[in-house]
Order: C-alpha cells, then structure tokens, then sequence
C-alpha cells in the first residue's frame, strides 16, 4: 500500500494557533525540533544552552548543555566569572563528559547515514517494483486483479512454495553446516544490507557469489 | 538558502565557527520565539558561548526572560526534571530512535527484495536452486501471507 504522502511545508502565520488540536501537535513537533536545534548549536560551536519551555498543559520541557541547572543558576547569579568547573579545560569531568557526547555524535552520524542508504535503496526497489508492474500483470496490487487472474495467481504461488519448501528440505538434508537454526531468525539490525542473493540489484543475482554459508551471521 | 550537509562535530575553523554561531543563534531564538507565539506559552532561551561573559537570551528583556527562569524554578523539583534533559540523553535519544527507523526501514526493504525475487522464481527467471535457506525460508513466509492474506 502506497504511503500517503504529508502536505509538505505549509507556510503558516505566526500567531497563536486556534484550532486546540494542531496546537498541541505544533508545540509536539517544534519543541522537539527546537531541541534538536539546540543540541546542534551546542556540538557544532562548544556552546553551553539552557531552553525552558511550558507546555499548554502546564508541563515544561527543559533543554541543557551542560545541564538545564548549572546554565539557569550561572544567569540567575549572573557571576561574571563563570564557574570554573564548566569551562576549565583540565577538569576531568568535563573532559570525559565533552568525550563521551563526542562519541555519542560520531555514532549519531553514522546512523544517519546508514538510514540514508537505506531509504534509497528502498526508493530504488520501489521504483523497481513501478516499472515491473507495468511489465507483469500478477505483480499489481492485489485489488487490481480479475477473478480468473487471482485464481491463476493462487496456483502459481501454490506451486511455487511446494518447491520452496522441496529445495529447502533438500538443503537441509545435504549440508550439516547449517546446524540447527534454519529458521533463518536474525536481528534486522544487525545483520548487513546485503545478504546472500539479495544484493541491491536484484536483476543481476543470478550471477552473484552465493555460497552455502551467506546469511549467517 | 544553500544546504550543505553539516557533519556533526565541533567546528575548528574559528571563523567558520563564529560565522555558524551566528546564524544559527538567530535561527534558534527565531524557532523559540515562534513556539512561544503559535503555542501560546512561555519560554526562555539562555546562551553563553566563550565570547561575551553576557549571555544571548530570549526573550530580550531580562526581566521577561528572569519571569520564565521563576515560574521554572518555583516548580516542584520533580515536575522540572520530569521532562529535563541534556546532551547527552538527547542524543541517547535520537540514536535509538534513528535505529528503530533503520531497522523498520531494512525489514521493509527485504520485504520487497524477497517478493521481487518471489516473482522471478514464479516465472522461472532466477532458480531456486541459487538461494540459501535464509532466502527460501524469507520467500516462503511470504507466499503463505500472499496466498492466505490476499488471495
């Protein structure tokens, strides 16, 4: 089923919302965007923020670099000379804190990545898929089809899991490599992008390198 | 308004930085201030960076912006650090979250290899005789779903 696609950006004017609804939805989504901003400021130029915001409920969300108390606590005494704990460079606390978010950001942007590469390729098979269905008539979405096609396509797949199963059985059988999980359990997470046949291009996978032992992992 | 891809990580050109400080400073006190308006509530932004022992805030007025830090603090300590968090957590956060995503996104991306595949085999153009079990075993959960969910 086809994702229904957002309205996009709408431009909107700034003054309060009317309708209640989209008000707690709008205070949802851009304080949590205000906060992702933030963070950014914080990582990108080594500045320290404190974001007090209260929801129309009456809750109120806090955003700190170091943290939310040390930041209102300096403002509050508005101490010209800062407390020495957050800026001195040779505290080790603070060195080991500036590491470790460090390390959190560097993880940040390798997932990031990663979930780029993954949504382009799930653009391509989409679009893999367009061009197929124009080409196949038993690849179209289900409702498209006729009585006397569904029943074509009932056997056909019919057919195709009874050898499914006759190949996998005779797999089985002729290597003990594979042990006792066949059940093919995997953590998606974990596992590589591309496994066994199932490479980016699948037009091409009969020619690819698949040996017995791809797909575990 | 040219959108480069920004890795995220301090920034060691100084001019470079200050120049980013800039703009994105005015882009968060902008952001703040919109909540502040489309939501009706109140807010406050407080930024110290190395220059300036005086902070940016928002909103301009310090006793506008002392108002929030008040109400904030006159709150029992629960309720603030109920929904309190800092870097660090939040990138916690967004790391899970972003995995979550990813991990959706390859079980949907499989999905479709292996029906495409599934497809192939039902007119013979790939053998079955070129998949692992993982792969059979993938295909042949999918055809039961197919058959039992649709056809």
């Amino acid at each position: 089923m086809a994702k229904k696609p957002s309205m996009g950006r709408q431009k909107i004017k700034i003054q309060k919302i009317e309708v209640k609804n989209h008000l707690q939805v709008t205070f949802s989504k851009r304080r949590s965007g205000l906060f992702k901003k933030a963070s950014e400021l914080c990582t990108l130029c080594g500045v320290e923020i404190a974001i007090i915001v209260f929801s129309p409920a009456g809750k109120v969300f806090s955003f700190g670099h170091p943290n939310v108390e040390s930041i209102i606590d300096r403002y509050l005494t508005r101490n010209p000379n800062p407390n020495n704990s957050i800026t001195d460079p040779f505290n080790l606390a603070e060195a080991q804190r500036s590491a470790s978010v460090r390390d959190l950001n560097l993880q940040l942007g390798q997932i990031v990545n990663e979930l780029e590469m993954e949504r382009k390729r799930g653009e391509n098979l989409d679009n893999m898929r367009k061009t197929n269905e124009n080409h196949y008539w038993w690849e179209s979405p289900v409702c498209k089809l006729g009585l006397e096609e569904l029943e074509q396509l009932k056997e056909a797949m019919e057919e195709l899991k009874k050898n499914v199963t006759l190949q996998g059985s005779k797999m089985m059988n002729s290597t003990s490599i594979f042990g006792s999980n066949v059940a093919g359990v995997f953590d998606q997470y974990e596992s590589k992008p591309n496994q066994a046949i199932l490479g980016s291009n699948s037009g091409a996978s009969i020619n690819n390198n698949f040996g017995y032992c791809h797909g575990f992992f | 308004m040219t959108r480069k891809k920004v890795k995220l990580a301090f920034i060691t050109n100084d001019s470079s930085r200050k120049a980013t400080f800039k703009k994105r400073k005015k882009g968060l006190m902008k952001k703040v201030s919109e909540l502040s308006t489309l939501c009706g509530v109140d807010a406050c932004a407080v930024i110290y960076n190395h220059y300036d022992s005086q902070p940016d805030i928002w909103p301009e007025d310090h006793n506008a912006a002392l108002r929030v830090v008040a109400q904030f603090k006159r709150m029992p300590e629960m309720e603030q650090s109920k929904k309190m968090i800092n870097q660090a957590s939040f990138i916690h956060h967004r790391i899970s979250k972003a995995a979550e995503q990813l991990k959706k996104l390859r079980h949907d991306n499989r999905e479709k290899e292996v029906t495409d595949v599934m497809y192939q085999c039902s007119i013979g153009k790939l053998g079955l005789h070129g998949l692992v079990v993982a792969d059979l075993n993938d295909m042949g959960w999918l055809i039961d779903q197919k058959v039992e969910g649709d056809l």
